[in-house]
């Protein structure tokens, strides 16, 4: 047993093709919402970096008959949260709000997504707001680094550009090019409301039917992404000259949430750099002392995924940490787990488990996330089970195959002067000046 | 009109077992056996508060300290045995305390209490670990404090609000002091502030209280008390007019960070300063957000730190200017909305929509087994009971309008006002 309970789920697609899922269970007198549609950053138009994003935050400034400040005023005196984002593969409106005003709430959420006006003195002021943000981010090492990474692994696929945009790019876009994106994107045939809670579901499907049921579907549907493609590995080195302390990632094309592979690397990515005694945290922070932190991970899209391991080290032993971690790779790779951290791995991953699913909001994530990634949610609670009969050399397979052992980038943000030849010796190396990640 | 959302208790703590061994540590168990999970909290009352100048920062050093090997079980067992066991681990220091955090699998408990009450009866500290934990607390401190605008200016700030009070000097500790802490001075800290009479348990899942009870007693029962634990050295000089100091460093737009001291947690005006934290900074329609961010641009970002603390802790205002902006316009402008306030007041319906923010908030809390297990621990550390926990909407529902104003008249009076300004110097 895993310990995970369904929601009690209701699922309909309504004559214009958006499915709607209540999962209704108990708990806090909150709810959930979720309203996806299937168009993310990925869509964003060469040259329009960012245009999913700020269509997702400028369209909570003013929807239907109503202004933004209205908005903020009858969301914020419910003690509402309502916001938007886009992400690689979707953009997503979320709703958290006591669940006695869901029903008046769900018509607000149904505005901003169907029938955003985009004011176009609000679109220029997030336009604006979003380029001085980028300017503070130039200035924390970690966001620069996680920033240049998406563009040294992932080079002209789709994902390869962070989702909040380019500041070249923003700086051309107008109100226009939201309409645009929105017209053409925005429709119900790839799109899902999700409702968690302890809601009643046969008000909330009705209330549903009634704020979506007559949304028109758009004329095309977005299209399908091919995975990005795996390059020799190279070494990048974002300048920064007067931090004292390297930002390291090693970053390389992982798989999409679909691979089969997904349930083996995430166990083998627990053993080699997930919990608190992984290998990388044993090698790197309890062995040697090298940095505060260290973690791997494989993030997973739709189309494709990114594998990642995020660690920091003073600047005099970048070279040392990044060695380790190498080293650490490869010997997963050749020899694989002992049968002991298999069965750690699958005991805490499983353990743990019902922890991702304790609240309302959580669960409202999971079952958008299923949409999108298209897994069955009733599969859940199956997933401990799916990890406990992982084996040693399932495990082995799934990073010999995905980890970047030979491939993908070495990217340090930090003073080239230091870290530049401390690195060649791991491929060869690009010098970026920090505008390069954020203009 | 809104209608106010109903006032009922947010939680119900009635079945709370709480008791206490013999050797002064408290238990408080809340069973909630819908999911086969556990969280489960150690508390021990110490942190920066109770150090002194020459090993500041001893207190979250040892809480690295405690995952190196205890009698029974050897360094880097802790986690090994508690993932093993389908559980994770986790800890933070803050100014006023030390928390240590588990979740796990309900069938680990048995493995948790051995875990958690090895290591608070004999834990080994030794030289090898004590210089591992150094360093990487020193990456810690480079990572948080030297290489972040927030942190440089955070550190600034706390010392410019506070003179004495051991608040002054940051949580993490000076860098010399973290390479001078000695095992001695470790050794000595864990006799002192780590015996059961300084210390509280709080579960929250899966549990049988009974048999949980019965097991803690059998596992933490035989430890001594432990001495005394020396009061820390509080006061602090009233502050007679304003205090300002810069940083330079490369950044591309500027940024400023200011203080006003505040009352201690259990004062009556804590929760009235939520209030007002919701009415200046939380949500798009909150004054701060809509003055400096929507209407002037000045500002990227506002917002609002109140954290309540065992002594009088720190109102924190923060800003990131949009590159460009005058310091000068956006200080005098967020200067100028406090003063509405502290002149005017805010309306009933702004009393209305804190309320409602607050009481979301609270509920979102309470929504995980961690979140009730840590909110009684808080509770009764700053407020001397874990019941408080349960009644946050009674005490933001006994705050009125008068109240929010008077509360800005006094604490974030100009004549007290601290203010910290990264002054960008030019970046590559």
């Amino acid at each position: 047993m895993s310990g995970v309970v369904l929601p009690d789920l209701r699922e309909v697609r309504l004559a214009n093709g958006l499915h709607v899922v209540v999962g209704r269970r108990p708990g806090v007198p909150l709810a959930a919402a979720r309203l996806l549609v299937r168009a993310g950053s990925a869509l964003d138009p060469a040259g329009a970096f960012g245009l999913a994003h700020l269509v997702a935050l400028s369209s909570r400034r003013g929807a239907g008959r109503r202004t933004g400040r209205a908005i903020d005023d009858l969301v914020e005196a419910l003690g509402a949260d309502l916001g938007g984002g886009a992400e690689e593969d979707a953009s997503v409106h979320g709703l958290s709000a006591p669940v006695e005003v869901l029903p008046r709430l769900l018509e607000v959420l149904a505005a901003v997504v169907t029938r955003p006006t985009f004011p176009k003195e609000e679109f220029d002021r997030l336009r604006r707001r979003e380029r001085a943000e980028l300017a503070h981010d130039s200035d924390e090492p970690g966001t620069v680094a996680d920033r240049a990474l998406l563009e040294a692994v992932y080079v002209d696929h789709p994902y390869g550009h962070p989702v909040d945009g380019r500041d070249r790019d923003l700086a051309q876009l107008r109100r226009p090019d939201a309409v645009a994106f929105h017209e053409r994107w925005f429709g119900p045939a790839e799109a899902l409301l999700v409702v968690t809670g302890p809601v009643d579901p046969g008000q909330t499907l009705d209330e549903a039917e009634r704020r979506l049921g007559r949304w028109r579907p758009t004329k095309a549907l977005p299209p399908e992404l091919s995975s990005a493609v795996r390059r020799p590995r190279r070494v990048v080195v974002v300048d920064k000259p007067d931090a004292t302390q390297a930002q390291i990632r090693i970053g390389g094309v992982g798989i999409p949430r679909r691979s089969d592979d997904y349930f083996p690397a995430l166990l083998a990515n627990a053993i080699l750099g997930g919990g608190f005694t992984s290998r990388l945290v044993e090698a790197i922070r309890v062995n040697r002392g090298l940095s505060y932190g260290v973690r791997s991970r494989f993030a997973v899209g739709r189309a494709s995924g990114l594998f990642v391991v995020s660690s920091f080290t003073k600047n005099e032993t970048a070279g040392e940490l990044v060695e380790v971690a190498v080293d650490e790779m490869a010997r997963f790779a050749s020899s694989g787990p002992t049968a002991e951290e298999v069965a750690r791995a699958a005991s805490y991953l499983a353990g743990l488990f019902p922890l991702s699913l304790e609240t309302h909001d959580q669960w409202a994530d999971r079952i958008g996330d299923a949409w999108i990634f298209g897994y069955d949610v009733a599969e859940v609670p199956e997933f401990p089970d799916r990890i406990r009969c992982i084996g040693a050399e399932e495990a082995r397979g799934a990073a010999l195959r995905h980890l970047p052992l030979e491939d993908g980038v070495v990217l340090a943000v930090g003073p080239a002067a230091q870290l530049e030849k401390q690195l060649a010796r791991f491929g060869p190396v690009e010098v970026w000046p920090v505008r390069r990640a954020i203009w | 009109m809104v209608r106010a959302p109903a006032l009922s208790a947010p939680i119900d703590l009635s079945p709370v077992v709480a008791d206490a061994l013999s050797n002064g540590l408290r238990v408080r168990i809340l069973a909630d056996r819908l999911v086969p999970v556990v969280s489960y909290y150690t508390f021990f009352r110490v942190g920066s508060r109770n150090e002194r100048p020459g090993t500041t920062g001893i207190s979250h050093l040892f809480e690295h300290m405690m995952f190196n090997g205890s009698e029974r079980f050897g360094p880097k067992e802790f986690d090994r045995v508690l993932e093993a066991h389908g559980g994770a681990s986790n800890a933070y220091t803050s100014n006023d305390l030390t928390v240590y955090h588990d979740d796990f699998a309900s069938e680990a408990l048995p493995v948790v209490v051995d875990l958690e009450s090895d290591r608070m009866r004999a834990l080994r500290i030794t030289d090898d670990g004590l210089a591992q934990e150094r360093s990487v607390v020193m990456e810690e401190r480079r990572l948080r404090t030297e290489n972040s605008h927030f942190g440089l200016m955070e550190e600034q700030l706390e010392s410019l609000v506070f003179q004495a009070h051991p608040y002054r000097w940051p949580v993490i500790g000076w860098m010399d002091d973290i390479a001078r802490i000695s095992r001695a001075d470790c050794l000595e800290f864990f006799a002192t502030y780590y015996a059961p009479g300084n210390a509280a348990i709080y579960v929250c899942g899966d549990v049988d209280p009974d048999d949980l009870l019965a097991r803690i007693e059998a596992a933490y029962g035989a430890i001594p008390a432990g001495p005394p634990v020396p009061p820390p050295v509080g006061g602090e000089p009233p502050q007679r007019g304003e205090r300002r100091a810069a940083i330079r460093h490369p950044a591309h737009a500027a940024a400023m960070l200011a203080g006003f001291r505040g009352p201690a947690a259990a004062d009556p005006d804590s929760p009235v300063l939520d209030v007002l934290q919701t009415c200046l900074a939380s949500g798009e329609g909150s004054r701060l957000r809509r003055r400096l961010v929507t209407e002037l641009e000045v500002a990227v970002s506002v917002g609002v730190g109140w954290t309540w603390r065992a002594d009088p802790g720190v109102f924190l205002l923060s800003m990131e200017l949009a590159p460009g902006a005058s310091p000068r316009k956006a200080e005098l402008a967020l200067w100028a909305e406090i003063d509405r306030i502290a002149t005017r007041g805010v309306t009933e319906r702004e009393m209305a929509r804190a309320r409602a923010l607050l009481r979301s908030g609270v509920l979102h809390e309470l929504s995980t087994r961690s979140g009730v297990a840590h909110a009684m621990g808080q509770a009764e550390a700053l407020l001397g009971d874990w019941r408080e926990a349960g009644r946050a909407l009674e005490r933001y529902a006994a705050v009125t309008s008068a109240d929010v104003r008077r509360a800005a008249r006094e604490w974030l009076d100009p004549l007290k006002r601290n203010v910290v300004w990264l002054e960008p110097e030019a970046t590559n």
